[in-house]
């Protein structure tokens, strides 16, 4: 279950140079906050866009910075919300976070995260001023009226979105920067028909299903035994944890462990 | 202050005031200072050329005799540290890659 | 001296992604050498302004039919001087329409778009470019011989047996190569321009030009008693108005650049070019004057130095050259980087090629011929007493004084030539120079 950051590319009005373009500090927020959640995790950390060629500069940073895989989703600099909303979307079906940056470079609405989390219907947590990491979930801080802030814990899969403060983007390494400068970018096409296909040199996303497991060929001298040895769950060695939890907060845990493993679609929330 | 009282600045030419002549320019603005301004070596200084010579305006006299200096928008350009007769006044270097000045029509 | 066994990221770097460090990248990939270019801006160029002309012949050589996709913003089929006294000016034109084709004398550009472009060559031709990465000093083995460059990011040394020092006047890796031992600012001017927005129809009427041909001036003179000059060049719809200050007295005349420049654009002679016109970018940089007199040795072990990093930048007056002296070393700078690296030998002496392609071409000939020019433009003399002494004599030949008799030129000049305080053996002295320079 990946991480995905989505990140917007804007032109500038000033010259509509695409030299001058780049993508907001708070879409900057977003990578950082993406790459360090994924590796706090263990997970991978996608960058995915919807912008013209040139957007691929920003996909080039985020992957000298880090990122396992970036994504172009083919589409003009100014695709509306709604449409940026619908390709995205497509595209994070299988995202435990989906990490946006609260406003893009041209301050539009900040409507993609929210339209993002209705696509999916996932729980959402919009203009975060805060993000940490505790355990498997996320503790982040959100800006209330009236001066007053919220803490929440966030167990995904989730959308959240935010604030430019929240982390400065790490610097990219130099030789991570001249690799990143040669990279293919998987880049998907929209044909119009609604339909998302990606360039032919790239895999195509699949499902995802549990891991596949080595299971030692049983010993014992008799074939009971080693039939035993295989359904008896009192001899497994697996995931032997004992948690004490309040009702709410076991359900949940059950239904993460149950994710992670991946015996749950991601959907189900 | 004598001599830097003299300089006129920008009433002369009306049309424009220093801040928006200078927000014609980008600069993208890093957290670091990349050039710095040591208050000590400055207060004895009478000649004062960084204030008349700096194009962006940024080395600004203050009234106990030092000098206030910001270095957001500065066009790198390496006037200050030429002018400056002192040694050790300034601290000059370029601001990180990707930041400071950026040109569009120039 | 053979190169050392350190892992090598690349055979050549180039600091800097001017018009220097571009044609470096192009010419030394180009002979099938590794290049890393290395730019501190964002993109190439973003950090560089000029007046406003190219001079594009040492192009032919390195991009074909270059003027088919070089982003030109007007050509240059006039060239005009501009003496300027307090109220008075003489102007020298000169036109050549065949300016105006192929293969082209000079073309207005922003440096953003150009260099941009140059850069371009050097990618196409196989050089690795590195943007947003600032080179913060020189790699050097334990004998301390050049190896490489260590930049501002992470993880972010490079390794490579030449380096090729192309980072402007500002040359920080000259400097702590110890090729360039001081800094006097006497040899610096400063230039800060206007980016002026008008629509292109008013620039064609003002300038009698049209389509995309354009102007350039060079002023002396009207620069408020500093020492300097003054420039104005078309762009398509836009001017770029300008002066260049000598430092020094810049910052002993108390009068700020921004001053300077408003009160050029008040002169008669310079308001109705410019009226209504609105700022759109105010810029500044350095320029290296001296020429000849302040250049660095451009070789060591492992290492070139070319373009404004070595000074090569013709600022004497009615010249302001730069980009293709640092375009034309910059590509001696590959060719010879890469020669040094086929024949295994990266010393001085490997590289030496360079020098002997300087001073072969007229990177070295025209500095050396106007090697006296700089200093004479930006003297007091010229500065302050020729423009209103020439300006003094032309307005009274051409004046019409009837009914009294046109006096003497011979007359005019000794008359005006004292009024100006100009000492007679000083005017033949300023002469001799002018001539041995300009001639
Ligand atoms: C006001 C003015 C007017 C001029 N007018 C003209 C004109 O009309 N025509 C003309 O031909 N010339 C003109 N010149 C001169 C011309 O601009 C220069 O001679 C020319 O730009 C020199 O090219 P260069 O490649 O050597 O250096 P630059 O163009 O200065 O390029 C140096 C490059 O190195 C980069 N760099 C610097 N340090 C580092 C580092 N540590 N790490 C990484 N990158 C670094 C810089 O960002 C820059 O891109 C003018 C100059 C000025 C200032
Ligand atoms: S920076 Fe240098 S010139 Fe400016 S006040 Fe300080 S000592 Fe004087
Ligand atoms: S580098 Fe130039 S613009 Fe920046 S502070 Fe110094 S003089 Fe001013």
């Amino acid at each position: 279950m990946t991480i995905t950051v989505c990140i917007k590319w804007v032109l500038p009005n000033r010259d509509g140079d695409e030299r001058f373009a780049g993508i907001s500090l708070a879409d900057q927020a977003a990578v950082e906050t993406g790459l360090s959640v994924a590796e706090a995790l263990n997970d991978t950390c996608t960058v995915v866009t919807v912008g013209p060629p040139a957007a691929e500069a920003s996909l080039r940073d985020a992957l000298a910075c880090g990122a396992h895989d970036v994504v172009r989703i083919d589409g003009s600099a100014d695709t509306d919300s709604a449409e940026t909303a619908r390709l995205l979307a497509e595209h994070c079906v299988h995202s435990r976070f989906i990490v946006c940056g609260d406003y893009s470079a041209d301050r539009g609405s900040g409507s993609v995260p929210a339209l993002i989390a209705a696509r999916l219907e996932r729980g959402q947590a919009l203009g975060l001023i805060d993000v940490r990491i505790v355990g498997e979930s996320l503790s982040v801080v959100r800006r209330l009226d009236g001066g007053r802030r919220e803490k929440l814990s966030i167990v995904g899969p989730a959308v959240i979105s935010v604030e430019g403060s929240v982390a400065r983007l790490r610097r990219a390494s130099l030789r991570a920067t001249l690799a990143a400068g040669e990279a293919h970018i998987n880049v998907i096409t929209n044909d119009g028909s609604g339909a998302l296909r990606r360039n032919p040199e790239t895999v195509p996303p699949r499902p995802y299903r549990p891991r596949a497991r080595v299971v030692p060929s049983p010993s014992g001298s008799s074939a009971l035994d080693r039939v035993r040895q295989i359904t008896d769950t009192s001899s497994s060695k697996g995931h032997g944890e004992t948690v004490v939890l309040s009702p709410e907060d076991a359900a949940s845990r059950i239904l993460e462990s149950l994710r992670a493993w991946g015996y749950l679609a991601d959907s189900a929330t | 202050m004598s001599s830097t009282a003299r300089i006129e600045r920008d009433n002369a030419w009306p049309e424009i005031s220093f801040e928006e002549r200078i927000g014609t320019a980008e600069f993208r603005i890093h957290e670091k200072a990349h050039i710095t301004v040591n208050g000590d070596s400055c207060r004895g200084c009478t000649t004062r050329e960084c204030v008349v010579a700096c194009p962006a305006n940024l080395f600004v006299p203050t009234s106990d005799g030092g000098i206030l200096f910001n270095y957001e928008n500065c066009f790198e350009c390496g006037t200050c540290y030429l002018v400056c007769n002192k040694e050790g006044a300034i601290s000059w270097t370029y601001p990180e890659g990707g930041y400071g000045i950026v040109f569009h029509r120039t | 001296m053979m190169t050392s066994p350190t892992q090598h990221d690349a055979d050549i770097i180039v600091v800097g992604a001017g018009p220097a460090g571009s044609c470096a990248a192009i010419a030394a990939a180009r002979a099938g050498k590794s290049v890393i270019l290395i730019e501190r801006g964002p993109f190439p160029g973003s950090k560089n302004m000029y007046g406003g002309v190219v001079y594009p012949r040492i192009l032919d050589e390195l991009v074909p039919s270059w003027w088919e996709t070089m982003p030109v913003q007007r050509w240059v089929v006039k060239r005009s001087t501009m003496l300027l006294s307090d109220s008075g000016a003489l102007n020298i034109d000169f036109r050549a329409n065949s300016w105006g084709a192929p293969p082209y004398n000079g073309a207005t550009a922003y440096r953003p778009d150009f260099d941009n472009w140059l850069a371009n060559h050097a990618v196409e031709a196989g050089a690795r470019l590195v943007c947003s990465t600032t080179v913060t000093g020189l790699l050097r083995d334990s004998n301390g011989r050049i190896q490489g460059v260590s930049t501002d990011r992470p993880d972010g040394d490079l390794h490579a047996p030449i380096v090729i020092a192309c980072d402007g006047v500002n040359s920080f890796l000259a400097k702590q190569s110890g090729l360039y031992p001081h800094t006097d600012a006497s040899n610096f001017t400063l230039g800060v321009k206007e980016t002026l927005a008008l629509p292109k129809h008013v620039i064609d009427e003002r300038f009698g030009v049209r389509d995309n041909l354009g102007v350039d001036i060079e002023i002396l003179g009207g620069t408020s008693g500093v020492n300097g000059g003054g420039f104005i060049y078309t762009n398509l719809d836009t001017i770029a108005l300008g002066v260049v200050l000598k430092l020094p007295k810049l910052a002993a005349q108390q009068k700020r650049p921004e001053q300077i420049i408003a009160e050029l654009k008040r002169h008669p002679a310079i308001a109705p070019l410019i009226e209504g016109a609105e700022v759109k970018e105010y810029s500044a940089h350095v320029i290296p004057e001296a020429g000849l007199d302040m250049m660095p040795t451009m070789v060591a072990d492992g290492m070139l130095v070319a373009g404004d990093a070595a000074a090569m930048c013709l600022a004497a007056g009615i010249w302001l050259e730069g980009v293709n002296f640092a375009m034309a070393s910059g590509m001696y700078a590959g060719q010879a980087a890469a020669e040094a690296i086929a024949k295994n030998d990266v010393s001085s002496r490997g590289l030496s090629g360079y020098t002997d392609r300087l001073e072969k071409s007229f990177v070295l000939r025209d500095h050396r011929k106007l090697r006296k020019v700089p200093h004479l433009v930006l003297s007091d003399r010229v500065q302050h007493k020729y423009p209103a002494f020439v300006a003094g004599v032309v307005e009274r030949v051409f004046r019409v004084d009837n009914p009294h008799p046109k006096p003497g030129v011979r007359r005019i000049v000794r008359e005006e030539r004292k009024k100006a305080g100009i000492g007679l053996l000083d005017l033949l002295r300023d002469g001799w120079t002018g001539m041995r320079g300009f001639g």
